[in-house]
């Protein structure tokens, strides 16, 4: 991808507007990366450096935040299950959707044209639509508060936009690559895992990634279907955000929204060039 | 798996059949775990809350008491809360879709200005994107705090007096478009990046040769090649904006007042606060029609856009 040259910079290089456009670019970089910044340092901060005015920049940092709010707020353990309900519904999706997006790709199945759509404006069906019924039928079954009921829920989202992305995926694949391994004798199984998915290795990594982020992020289910034992980190923060009653705890947002996002930041760009390729095949071919 | 058994002392047609079931069983087989899982936690919910949204809620049984028809619609659509939630996440949408998309092509072109720390920039456009949403709306909620934010401190240094984000409703609404914006817009960057690399130089040498100015260029050749991704992008965005919850909740939570309380908490609220489940699922249920309507109406309008472009 940074091998060709965007064809929409070739004015000169050296130009005023050229470099006005340099400018403007790292300008509005700086705007949009601030706010994260200003969280991490505010995170690291001692009360009375949190509300000043004017805002501080330099400052003792003290780990004071964390200390207190990782042993009152229970944050290791939903930082577990987090961790446990990303990776179960990032891998289930990521099997599941895999074999869907190929069949959608490449197999010739009656119905399966409107099953696709189907699954596609699935994508436009609204959470909360899904939140009501899922905890009443959770409640009654005694499957609240669990992981698997969480990672199950999480697969209706992650499902369908694995699908969607492995499917743009395939269909960039050269037909012959299963077509001459099956007359070699091949299963469309066979094929399936020996030929297609070690060259689509790449895609597949990023849709893992992308699948477990969002499944890390996720709210409005863990909110409705947990409340104590398999809560995650996203509950804590609503919970802090929320919290009127004690006024404005800017250190436990600060601390507990940077543990929830350095990890997954620090994830995102070791993988970035993947992650770019895959999102961005996935979106312009889809 | 089949095919490579030889089928010497069989009766032939009765092997083929086999074949043909095997090879139709080994094709679906495919696409078997993905409706299997989708059936249960995604088309059988929806049928439930069909279910309660025409039946009385039974707090004893905690599910669907007797059926009383169209009465839970008839006083959803009666309730002016329900509209003016209605209301607040149209404006929101209307706002925020085309601020998004624009934003997002038109930094896509200045972050793309071919110098060395072209890929730094493109490789740190990323973060934003996977900060949750609810801890978006909460570092924001620290920014534009009226008292201590630095938002305001720097307006004041600007020379603008301080505002009331969080008390004023339209500054409340503003606030939330700009906290969606700048989670979402480095999304579309992304797209957008792809989308101009993809463009043919050619077709721009051409119109540089033919004497086009800059302005020209633009709006002649690049706009039209980019009209396809433009429109699949505001859908991928809109399927997206629709689920819009995590960050009103961290920032507003639907205040002041209600100026921001879009539907899917305005739902949340009267379900998990109030347990008014048979309204709730009725909303529910006629938000997923208009969803579903409206995302039908931008898919074959993005598709007959390809098709003029």
């Amino acid at each position: 991808m940074s091998a060709r040259a965007p064809a929409v910079s070739y004015d000169a290089r050296n130009t005023l507007g050229h470099r006005l456009r340099i400018l403007a670019g790292i300008f509005v970089s700086i705007v949009f990366l601030f706010p994260i910044y200003w969280m991490v340092l505010t995170s690291f901060k001692q009360q009375v450096d949190i509300f000043t005015n004017p805002p501080t920049f330099f400052f003792e940092p003290t780990l004071a935040t964390y200390k207190e709010y990782m042993r009152r707020a229970d944050i290791v353990r939903r930082i577990v299950n987090t961790i446990i309900v990303a990776a179960g519904s990032g891998l289930l999706s990521i099997v599941v959707g895999t074999m869907a997006g190929y069949a959608l790709a490449r197999i010739r199945l009656r119905g399966a044209g409107t099953i696709g759509l189907i699954i596609l404006l699935s994508r436009g069906v609204p959470p909360i639509a899904l939140a009501v019924p899922m905890f009443l039928v959770a409640r009654k079954l005694g499957l609240t508060d669990k992981h698997i009921t969480l990672i199950l829920a999480y697969s209706t989202f992650l499902i369908p936009y694995v699908m969607w992305l492995m499917r743009g995926f395939f269909l960039a694949l050269p037909k012959e690559l299963e077509e001459s391994a099956m007359i070699d004798g091949c299963s469309r199984y066979g094929a399936f895992f020996k030929i297609i998915l070690p060259i689509s290795l790449p895609g597949l990594l990023s849709t893992l990634i992308f699948s477990m982020i969002l499944a890390w992020e996720e709210l409005l289910f863990a909110l409705v279907l947990t409340n104590r034992y398999a809560s995650t980190i996203p509950v804590a923060i609503a919970g802090i955000a929320g919290d009127t009653v004690n006024g404005a705890n800017w250190g436990a947002l600060t601390a507990v929204g940077t543990i929830t996002v350095v990890p997954v930041v620090i994830f995102a760009l070791l993988v970035q060039k993947w992650l770019i390729k895959g999102l961005a095949d996935g979106a312009t071919k889809g | 798996m089949m095919k490579s058994v030889p089928p010497a002392k069989t009766d032939v047609s009765r092997s083929r059949w086999r074949d043909q079931v095997g090879d139709l069983f080994e094709r679906w087989s495919f696409l078997m775990p993905s409706i299997l899982v989708l059936t249960v936690m995604l088309a059988y919910p929806i049928f439930y809350t069909i279910e309660i949204s025409f039946a009385s809620f039974d707090i004893a049984t905690f599910g669907a008491g007797e059926w009383i028809g169209w009465a839970n619609y008839e006083e959803v659509i009666g309730d002016y809360r329900f509209w003016d939630s209605l209301q607040v996440t149209l404006i929101y949408l209307v706002i925020a879709l085309p601020l998004q998309v624009t934003l997002g092509f038109g930094i896509a072109f200045l972050i793309n200005a071919e110098w060395w720390g072209r890929s730094a920039l493109r490789a740190l456009f990323i973060i934003p994107m996977v900060v949750a949403p609810v801890v978006a709306g909460g570092m924001w909620r620290m920014i534009l705090d009226p008292l201590w934010g630095i938002m305001n401190y720097w307006m004041g240094l600007a020379g603008i007096s301080s505002l009331d984000w969080f008390g004023d409703p339209k500054l409340a609404m503003a606030a939330i478009i700009i906290i969606d914006t700048w989670r979402w817009t480095p999304f579309i960057v992304l797209i957008a990046t792809a989308a101009l690399l993809a463009l043919p130089k050619d077709v721009f040498e051409a119109a540089k040769i033919d004497g086009a100015n800059w302005w020209s260029t633009l709006w002649s050749v690049a706009v039209p090649l980019l009209v396809p991704i433009i429109a699949a992008t505001f859908v991928i965005r809109w399927l997206g904006a629709v689920k819009m919850f995590d960050i009103v909740l961290a920032a507003t939570y639907g205040g002041p007042g209600k100026a921001t309380n879009i539907i899917n908490l305005f739902i949340y609220e009267e379900a998990f606060r109030s347990l008014r489940f048979a309204e709730s699922a009725a909303m529910a249920v006629i938000v997923l029609v208009l969803t579903m309507v409206l995302t039908g109406i931008f898919l074959r309008g993005s598709r007959k856009l390809e098709e003029l472009f």
